[in-house]
């Protein structure tokens, strides 16, 4: 047969024409006796984190490349997203659930590409009227006091916060150096607060609050720890022997401090290695002195590698004895140590060993060896416990009526988050008590995922991205920012590496596997059909984010 | 992980294959590559009697139900009828199981390999007849059970070992053979398109986990799929050209894990593990796996 011929020839069969695909009409879900149910957890993250930032909510932002928006869900939450992007001791991290696949995501650095991508971008906000008739006075513009401010004014409450010194912004104000926190950075951040109607009363130390109380319908107390311990050794009264926070207040403030040659910083905190890195960026040959192992440093991780990598040189279970010199400082006798069985913190004790005494030289000693806090202004009216106010922890009520506190001054020396997280819960706490509601503060949280709810078999090992910071040899003779965060690039790549824990990410491997079809992607979710969804589970076993539970369908 | 599966889908849901079936799956993955410019011709077997219902269809391509032994003759006369036609573009792809691929159908699967038909045939290989009720098959795994390989005090199960189906395609000097399971359906798919893409036959071997017939709960399909690769028990690999030297392995399990892993969630093998465990057996299978992975260089 020619190809022509063949063509011309049609040819017809006497059949039932079926449709295309008719099998629709069947409904499979009948036969199911379980249910796929998409359901949302908490993620590990965000458990972690004092404040409950939606971490995973902001990383799929950033993966969508919805920068601003992304800012907006962590600027709701917080006042301050881009000082905390740069100084937060990210203990979300530690728990991050990639950290068991292979390396744990790169949270803050995303969080502070985020932040400065808005402080290029972002618009001042407006004033936020007054619809409530209760005033509400804070004491202290600290984290704590500022984020208690931040959330009350935006609930309509008339804010003043009184500060003692002639700057906002507490510790990451006049405590952390320039290099971890440009200063300009948290000053925006502020001028956010004020610009919402709050007023900061500088230079306004409160010398007793029951006068206070008496002017406002509730008060905040978030003064923090800022007085300095001593050492209690001889020859502490010399010239030349500092005291660490006062020191970082005087390069904060005023810009110049003399220290000379060499300097000995006493202690193992935040404060020693701050004053550290900031001493030898004053061109001094600097040692820390700290009487335990690295190990029991309370000192934020990234904090000692950097200034070692400076050029800190840290001399690991030495304490001080006393303090050489005659009228000025020339050095410092220390004995060496060894470790003992854990103390009440649960590290372990260090005890001096005979006659292992050894002396170094130096022109100006800085003690950091911690901070207590000032209570005079309290006289006496509020309730207070080796060296803490005393609160109900569900409300951070004080045993005075209308009177809160929060912030270091309520847990002793903390970080930042936890100071915002505490101001934050004060504001809730403080409306409902004005409002004569029961006081108790608990967000609403979804359970926690399990990782082994999640199938990560069909994940690729990737390493984490390393954030670019500034080469030290230029990091001398001057206080520039050392972290120098993510490129656009950097923070879409690492925040693709975010398993998106607990909730669906849109990675339609449901539908992949889905053998009856049943699977979609909505627009925030995965959909099941359960007019064809035969019940068999497969969704629930490959889930990579662990959202997908079958439950029994009882028809 | 980027999406595959597109929004037109193929085979219409309704379809009266069992809740979990491999099968599904794997139809689902390559006719959304294959899409609709196809033509699939299907022997009988389960795929063919869960999707043809009379009166209804889950096909949306054209579709022929061919007999149990001559699938790959009749998809060689498609492929000469749509020359006779002048008709180009157009995928020719049979489907047919193992009992249908292995056993009855390869001689007519053989000849159109002989011939040299612009055909792609994937072997969807459950390793039993499941259709009729779960018999053995020259596909089936040595020691697995089967109605017609029962375990017993004389008997681990099936006492041959599976027949090397790919390696015999890939001595027919065709152009393009592989291997395949679901699990990894991006390696899958990609190995579809690149069979349809040849001037001249193509096989794909592709393990469907069965879990009526395996006996495992229907959750597990992918997951015992993943196994099989990660075991080393299903090697993923291609081959172009006919040539043995250049075959290519296409998935590399991180680290092998043991066969027990495969096997104890099975029900197939359950003998091997109660009432008592049969560790000769279990090592045997094992050895078996840990030399086919030297020679695959795994
Ligand atoms: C050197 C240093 C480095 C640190 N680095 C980090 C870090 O990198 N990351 C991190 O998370 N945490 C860090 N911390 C800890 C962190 O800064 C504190 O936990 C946090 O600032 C506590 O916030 P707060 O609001 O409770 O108090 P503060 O920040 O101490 O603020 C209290 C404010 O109250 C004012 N005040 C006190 N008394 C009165 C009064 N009577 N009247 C009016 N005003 C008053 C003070 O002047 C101050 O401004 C560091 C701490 C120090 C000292
Ligand atoms: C010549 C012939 N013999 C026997 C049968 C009965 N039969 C129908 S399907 C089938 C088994 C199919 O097994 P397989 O090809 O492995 O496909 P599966 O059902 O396992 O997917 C058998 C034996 C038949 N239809 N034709
Ligand atoms: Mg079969």
């Amino acid at each position: 047969m020619k190809k022509e011929e063949y063509k011309l020839k049609k040819i017809t069969i006497g059949a039932i024409i079926s449709e295309p695909g008719s099998s629709i009409k069947y409904k499979t879900g009948s036969w199911r006796s379980y249910k796929p149910i998409l359901t949302e957890f908490t993620p590990p993250c965000t458990r972690e984190c004092p404040a409950r930032i939606k971490v995973r909510e902001y990383i799929s932002l950033i993966k969508e490349k919805h920068f601003e928006e992304a800012y907006k869900l962590l600027k709701d939450k917080i006042p301050f997203p881009v000082t905390i992007g740069r100084v937060c001791h990210h203990p979300c991290e530690k728990k991050c659930y990639r950290g068991q696949f292979d390396e744990p995501i790169a949270i803050n650095i995303l969080k502070r590409f985020i932040a400065d991508y808005a402080l290029k971008n972002k618009k001042k906000p407006s004033k936020v009227e007054i619809t409530k008739k209760e005033k509400i006075a804070i004491i202290g513009s600290g984290p704590a006091g500022l984020s208690a401010a931040y959330k009350l004014v935006k609930m309509g409450y008339s804010v003043t916060v009184f500060e003692a010194l002639p700057v906002a912004g507490g510790i990451p104000r006049f405590g952390i150096p320039d290099y971890r926190l440009p200063k300009n950075v948290l000053e925006t951040e502020i001028d956010d607060i004020k610009s919402l109607g709050v007023e900061i009363k500088l230079n306004t130390s409160i010398t007793d609050i029951k006068h206070l109380r008496k002017q406002y319908e509730a008060v905040f107390i978030a003064v923090g720890v800022q007085k300095s311990r001593k050492l209690n050794v001889p020859g502490e009264e010399l010239d030349g022997v500092i005291c660490g926070l006062e020191f970082l207040k005087s390069l904060n403030l005023e810009k110049k401090v003399s220290l000379g040659k060499k300097v000995i910083v006493i202690g193992g905190g935040n404060v020693a290695t701050d004053v550290a890195r900031s001493a030898l960026r004053l061109g001094a040959e600097t040692f820390i002195v700290y009487r335990r192992s690295r190990k029991e440093m309370p000192a934020i991780k990234e904090g000692v590698e950097e200034a070692e990598r400076e050029g800190v040189q840290i001399k690991y279970l030495a304490s001080p004895k006393k303090i050489l010199g005659t009228n000025k400082v020339s050095g410092i006798e220390c004995v060496r140590m060894k470790l003992g069985e854990p103390d009440e913190s649960g590290r372990k004790r260090p005890i001096p060993i005979e006659g292992s005494e050894f002396v170094i030289e130096a022109d100006t000693i800085i003690l950091a060896i911690g901070e207590y806090p000032d209570f005079s202004f309290l006289k006496g009216s509020v309730k207070t416990e080796k060296q803490r106010i005393v609160v109900d922890p569900k409300s951070l009520a004080t045993d005075q009526p209308g009177v809160f506190a929060g912030g270091d001054v309520v847990t002793g020396p903390a970080t930042v988050i936890e100071a915002i997280a505490q101001g934050t819960k004060a504001a809730v706490c403080i409306d409902r008590y004005l409002r004569g509601e029961p006081m108790k503060y608990g967000e609403e949280a979804l359970p926690l995922i399990e990782l082994e709810k999640m199938n990560l078999s069909m994940v690729e090992t990737k390493s984490r991205i390393k954030s670019h910071s500034l080469p030290v040899k230029e990091r001398m003779g001057n206080f520039k920012e050392v972290n120098l965060g993510f490129t656009e690039e950097e923070a879409l790549e690492e925040a693709e590496r975010c398993l998106s824990c607990g909730s669906c990410k849109l990675c339609k491997l449901c539908s992949i596997y889905c053998p009856d079809n049943a699977a979609k992607m909505g627009e925030t979710e995965a959909e099941i059909n359960l007019d064809y969804c035969k019940g068999c589970g497969i969704c629930e076993n490959e889930c990579p984010c662990g959202v997908i539970i079958m439950e029994l369908e009882v028809k | 992980m980027k999406s595959v599966i597109e929004e037109v889908e193929l085979l219409a849901p309704g379809h009266r294959m069992c809740a979990g079936c491999g099968l599904a799956i794997s139809t689902r993955l390559a006719l959304n590559v294959a899409g609709i410019n196809t033509i699939v011709v299907l022997p009988t077997g389960c795929l063919e009697v869960t999707t043809t219902q009379y009166p209804e269809t889950s096909w949306r391509v054209p579709f022929i139900h061919v007999a149990f032994e001559n699938a790959a003759a009749v998809a060689s006369g498609i492929d000469v009828a749509l020359e006779m036609m002048g008709r180009k573009g157009i995928n020719v792809l049979a489907i047919g199981g193992d009992g249908g691929t292995f056993d009855i159908g390869f001689q007519a699967l053989s000849g159109m390999f002989e011939r040299g038909h612009r055909v792609t045939y994937i072997c969807h290989d459950n390793e039993a007849y499941m259709n009729t009720g779960i018999q053995r098959s020259s596909a089936t795994p040595y020691a697995a059970w089967t109605t017609t390989s029962p375990y017993g005090r004389y008997s681990i199960g099936k006492k041959k070992r599976k027949k090397p189906i790919g390696i015999i395609a890939v001595a027919h000097d065709i152009p393009y053979v592989a291997t395949a399971t679901i699990a990894y359906y991006e390696d899958y798919q990609r190995k579809v398109k690149k069979a349809l893409s040849m001037d001249g036959p193509a096989f794909i071997h592709v393990l469907v986990p069965c879990p009526t017939g395996w006996r495992f709960p229907p959750d597990k399909t992918v997951e015992i799929s993943r196994l099989a690769v990660e075991t080393g028990v299903f090697v993923l690999w291609e081959v172009e050209g006919g040539r043995m030297e250049n075959l290519k392995v296409t998935v590399k399990p991180k680290k092998r894990k043991p066969v027990e892993e495969y096997l104890m969630p099975q029900r197939r093998f359950s003998h091997l593990f109660k009432p008592e465990r049969r560790q000769d057996v279990i090592d045997k299978i094992q050895r078996t796996i840990d030399e086919k992975c030297e020679r695959y260089g795994l």
